[in-house]
């Protein structure tokens, strides 16, 4: 596998993903924008980014946690067939995915949340 | 081949004229007619890799066959995970825009005269030729077996087709339900993936222990000599986990009769002929290169690899020795070991550079080292990752992966990874 360069792995995850692969692009260009967002939501409003960034990081814990033991079911095996370390950091770089979109939904929903807050108080 | 020998020092003199080595590595300008046999997984990978790197060649690929499998799938239909659509796809799809595909066989190779004549008589002649027609699996060589009787009586066989893995399924399913003795095995000679007889095994005893019917069923891997498996310590590993699954092994026993009425099977032996009762049995044919190559000069003349018609070939280059502008890639080629579709992705960079390299006047370097791999399934959900070379030496391509450990990771690169890599290969792009 000495040739197994970023090319072959497009090419590998194109062949394999098809369309769908396009569409996690774009998925993930829209949380980047939603996060940047979020972001200068945040300062625009003057609020610490503390409370949003834990939820976020719970819920996207949460999330790889759950999606950890349903990955191995995503390849038609049983739930528990992680027989080893080397199985466990897959199927959680795996999990990570749903983690992450997960993570950022709840960054970008309770930044522009904080919004609200303040044309209540306002 | 004057002809060849012409365009090989046209092509050198142009590339000294334009001075660009760098830009003459990976591609030829030569005007060669390299004709490809066979589209399966060589002959699209060939195809593919060709086009891009020798823009000027004509390149002609030739077969009847339409549609496309994906044969590393078929244990996964055998399995009853995957389904025959899953594996199914068209030759169409895969052929490069500026590659003309003769719809026909290949009836007569002609290598005296650089031609081969097709089925339906055109004559098309070539400066290279590249045989990459797989091999014919001979059920027929087996008494009393033939592929209609998959699916039936208890007879499986996942090699013939995804409709009879599929039939291998549910005669596994039924097997496993009523009970009973079932025979597993490989034939004698060279054949396609050597680790699938033992993954079916291994799937069969794994589903039969998931619904609790493991204590209902007898399993018996019938070896064809004294090994389940030519690597070593491959062997020695699978011989480990087939005794605390409690798989039987008869060693040096070769499938040469069935009786599907009687449900017998009669094996050759070093003691003679030896009939066993079965129940169920999981048939994997002797193989041998089809009829045309078979009567052609191409295969060796002599030695192991002479009687089941393999293509004479360089074992390094894959280079014809009597006819040195022949190629055999993929299950064809006369070499020790390689006979599955990971090989085939080192096998097709290596003729296709040492090709380009040619007819563009530089010498040929490239060099393939029996690169084999089988992610040798042990169950629903774990696999090993076993790869190896000409030696029988291990060669991971993972690091982080133990070739002799079952491992859901493993399992994942065959369930999830491999038809993606195969398909990006057939592009040229793997
Ligand atoms: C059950 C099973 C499990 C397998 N598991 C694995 C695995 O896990 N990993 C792995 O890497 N490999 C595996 N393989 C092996 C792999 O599929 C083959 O090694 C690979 O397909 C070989 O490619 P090929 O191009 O040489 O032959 P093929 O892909 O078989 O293609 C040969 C082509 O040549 C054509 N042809 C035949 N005769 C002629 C003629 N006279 N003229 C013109 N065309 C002709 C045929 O129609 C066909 O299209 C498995 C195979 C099977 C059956």
């Amino acid at each position: 596998m000495s040739d197994f360069d970023l090319t072959t792995i497009y090419f590998i995850l194109s062949e394999s993903m098809g369309g769908w692969l396009w569409g996690f692009v774009a998925l993930a260009l829209l949380l980047l924008a939603a996060i940047v967002a979020g972001i200068m939501t945040l300062r625009k409003n003057d609020t610490p980014a503390r409370r949003p960034l834990v939820a976020a990081l719970v819920a996207g814990l949460v999330t790889t946690i759950i999606f950890t033991f349903l990955v191995p079911i995503w390849t038609l095996a049983g739930a528990g067939a992680l027989a080893a370390p080397i199985d466990v950091l897959f199927a959680v770089l795996f999990a990570l995915v749903p983690g992450g979109v997960v993570g950022s939904a709840v960054f970008v929903i309770m930044a522009f949340a904080s919004n609200r807050r303040v044309a209540a108080i306002a | 081949m004057e002809r060849r020998q012409f365009l090989v020092g046209a092509a050198a003199l142009a590339s000294v004229g334009l001075g660009t080595e760098a830009a003459q590595a990976q591609t030829s300008d030569s005007r060669a007619r390299v004709v490809i046999a066979g589209a399966g997984a060589a002959g699209l990978a060939l195809a593919s890799r060709l086009r891009r790197s020798m823009p000027n060649a004509t390149i002609t690929i030739i077969d009847a066959k339409k549609e496309h499998h994906f044969q590393p799938g078929f244990t996964l239909v055998g399995a009853g995970i995957w389904s025959p659509a899953q594996v199914t796809e068209q030759n169409v799809d895969y052929i490069p825009r500026g590659v003309e595909w003769v719809e026909a066989a290949v009836a007569e190779f002609d290598p005296d005269a650089n031609g081969v004549v097709t089925t339906t008589g055109q004559r098309i002649d070539y400066d290279f030729l590249l045989v990459a027609t797989g091999l014919n699996l001979n059920y027929e060589a087996i008494e009393g077996m033939d592929v209609s009787l998959i699916g039936r009586d208890g007879i499986a066989s996942i090699y013939a087709g995804p409709e009879q893995a599929n039939a291998s399924a549910t005669a596994i399913d039924r097997f496993i339900e009523a009970g009973g003795v079932g025979l597993f095995g490989r034939p004698a000679g060279e054949m396609k993936c050597a680790g699938a007889p033992l993954k079916i095994t291994f799937i069969t005893d794994d589903k039969a222990r998931s619904r609790g019917r493991r204590g209902a069923v007898e399993l018996v891997y019938n070896a064809h000599n004294p090994a389940v498996f030519s690597v070593a310590p491959v062997n020695d590993k699978v011989t480990e986990m087939f005794a605390g699954r409690d798989i039987a092994v008869n060693y040096s026993h070769v499938l040469k009769a069935i009786d599907p009425g009687a449900k017998q099977a009669t094996y050759a032996t070093e003691s003679g002929d030896i009939t066993l009762d079965y129940d169920f049995i999981h048939v994997v044919p002797p193989m041998r290169a089809p009829n045309a190559v078979l009567a052609s000069p191409l295969p060796w003349q002599d030695g192991a690899l002479a009687a089941d018609g393999w293509i004479e070939a360089d074992k390094a280059t894959l280079r014809h020795p009597r006819y040195p502008n022949v190629f055999a890639v993929g299950d064809i080629a006369g070499v020790p070991r390689g006979k599955t579709a990971a090989s085939v992705k080192w096998q097709v960079p290596v003729v296709v550079d040492n090709l380009v390299a040619e007819t563009a006047g530089r010498s040929p370097q490239a060099v393939y080292n029996g690169y084999t791999s089988c992610p040798m399934v042990t169950g629903i959900g774990k696999a090993m990752l076993i790869e190896f070379d000409y030696d029988g030496n291990l060669i991971p391509s993972f690091p982080f992966i133990d070739p002799l450990k079952e491992l859901w990771v493993s399992w994942l690169i065959e369930e999830k990874g491999l038809l993606g890599a195969y398909r990006a290969m057939l592009r040229g792009r793997a």
